[in-house]
């Protein structure tokens, strides 16, 4: 495993395995964006804030 | 001097794999506490249906003044995701992942989407009902955004549960899947329990800064719990990677048709559908039905639900025990569904003369019988299926399961206002709806006897004792490794 060219230092994951965990955070990323800024236009609906 | 880099690096290293959500090693003994800690999923789950279903359903129609219709169809919105169950359970068969994970990308991304819709929801809602500067706001703003509150919702219970029971499923041996099954039901119960009466105390006096309060804290919880349930739970394996780079691609059409065309595979769903669908509306009519019929106060309605909870906790026990012991779950099911037709009978009876004692009776009966039933059947589906096809197994099991006591409940409704509605019903008594109802659902469990005797039956002729599941001692002993895989 040590000799794997892949390896990401100093997590001991390798290439793939790296950017599988790393897609994990971007899709949670756009997931909670997403949610995030529909529920802000419904408070500004019922709430309005911004003049 | 002190190499600050050096020694970061080192630390990270050396704690980075205790705080990865992954499990290091797979172990063949998994020790209940770890299986406890799944189960919270199922917690999320019994607590997203309370709110949907109990507290939601009401808050709606009488805080907010949402048309009644207009709500029924919001609620039953997360019914239409139930076949795509067979659909998530199918992918986390065949997922392939550099980490060699299979389940729990699919319950992360279950949680999202129910964190997601628990989230919006309370400001839908609001928004729907006209609250504030929103009377102002488009129609179709709270229209949409509300559907996509109970669209996501209802998709992110439905992902959760499927493939947190193949989790589950995958982690123990054979011969513990009963006790497994058993768990997972008593925490969707404890959980749909607790949390209503949470939810009702919470929103005793409603504002609406309450409700938004509440469900986003239900988000939370969501989030937390089933954070908790899947933390280490599946193994990271470099092999099982690799093996999932060269394991060829069967479609998703031809491995349902071949799922569905194993023998006796069609019997056990339309079992399945025909009993979940049979008791499926108790849960709903029993209280109004009390209270009509019999003149039963609130407090009295709701201890029944207890009453009914009750006697199926019992019916998850027995079911645990007698399966765990090797006995056949066609059997069991058939008990269940013969324990449940002289309870709805007792329920109908109690209206006509029967007085309180046999609806009591008859509410335990049912509840019993709907444990015992639903833990035999999903005990027959997990048992009967190949361990790659666990998901997809478990994913039938949910679709057919969720949709038929969807269309029970809704039907349940349905035919008691149809009847309500007839129009010459001068000296109707107030009975007359319900009992139609319970009538049907006792056509419906005779209906899946009938499917089921057959099957128990061939079991019992073709029967060979597996010598393993049935001598062995219960769990506690080490076992033997050959054994387990």
């Amino acid at each position: 495993m040590s000799d794997d060219p892949d390896k990401v230092w100093p997590t001991g994951l390798n290439l793939h395995e790296a950017e599988e965990v790393h897609s994990y955070l971007i899709d949670g990323t756009r997931v909670f964006g997403a949610i995030a800024l529909i529920a802000h236009m419904l408070v500004a609906a019922s709430t309005p804030w911004l003049g | 001097m002190f190499d600050y880099r050096t020694f970061a690096l080192r630390k990270l290293v050396s704690i980075a794999p205790r705080y990865l959500p992954f499990a290091d090693v797979a172990t063949d003994d998994v020790p209940l506490s770890r299986l406890l800690r799944l189960s919270l999923f199922q917690i999320t789950v019994g607590m997203a249906v309370v709110l949907l279903v109990g507290t939601l359903n009401r808050v709606m129609i009488v805080e907010l003044n949402v048309p009644a219709s207009l709500v029924a169809l919001m609620l039953a919105l997360p019914l239409l995701f139930a076949p795509l169950r067979m659909l998530v359970g199918y992918k986390s068969d065949t997922h392939v992942s550099a980490l060699g994970l299979r389940r729990v990308p699919y319950i992360w991304k279950g949680t999202l989407y129910q964190f997601g819709g628990f989230a919006i929801m309370p400001f839908a809602l609001l928004v729907l009902s006209g609250y504030g500067e929103a009377v102002d706001a488009p129609r179709w703003m709270g229209l949409s955004s509300a559907a996509l509150a109970f669209l996501l919702v209802g998709a992110g219970v439905h992902m959760v549960q499927t493939v947190g029971l193949a989790l589950a499923t995958d982690l123990v041996r054979e011969e513990d899947q009963p006790k497994v099954v058993g768990l997972m039901y008593v925490m969707l119960l404890v959980g749909m329990v607790v949390s209503a009466l949470v939810f009702g105390a919470l929103l005793a006096d409603y504002t609406p800064g309450r409700l938004i309060q509440v469900i986003q804290g239900a988000a939370v919880v969501t989030v937390t719990l089933n954070l908790a349930a899947l933390w280490k739970q599946e193994a990271r394996s470099r092999a099982r990677a690799q093996q999932m780079q060269i394991t060829p691609r069967v479609p998703f059409e031809t491995a349902c048709r071949a799922f569905v065309r194993q023998p006796g595979k069609m019997r056990l769903l339309a079992v399945i559908a025909l009993g979940t669908f049979g008791f499926g509306a108790a849960d709903v009519l029993l209280e109004p039905y009390g209270g009509q019929a019999l003149g039963f106060t609130v407090a009295e309605t709701t201890k029944l639900t207890a009453l009914l909870a009750g006697g199926t906790l019992i019916g998850f026990g027995i079911a645990s025990r007698v399966l765990g012991k090797g006995g056949q779950p066609a059997r069991l099911g058939l008990i269940g569904a013969l324990i449940g037709i002289p309870g709805f009978a007792g329920i109908i009876l109690s209206s006509m003369g029967g007085g309180a004692l046999m609806f009591l009776l008859g509410t335990i009966a049912t509840g019993l019988g709907a444990g015992l039933f639903g833990h035999a059947t999903l005990t027959a589906t997990i048992r009967s299926a190949a361990s790659d096809q666990i998901g997809l197994a478990l994913g039938t099991w949910g679709a057919v399961q969720a949709t038929s006591a969807g269309i029970g409940v809704a039907l349940a409704g349905v035919v008691r206002d149809i009847i309500v509605a007839l129009p010459d019903q001068g000296a109707m008594p107030a009975h007359v709806p319900y009992n139609a109802v319970f009538l049907i659902e006792m056509v419906f469990l005779a209906l899946a006897c009938a499917i089921l005797v057959p099957l128990v039956r061939k079991n019992r002729r073709g029967h060979v004792p597996i010598p393993d599941t049935t001598q062995r001692p219960a769990t506690g002993l080490p076992n033997n490794p050959a054994e387990a895989s």
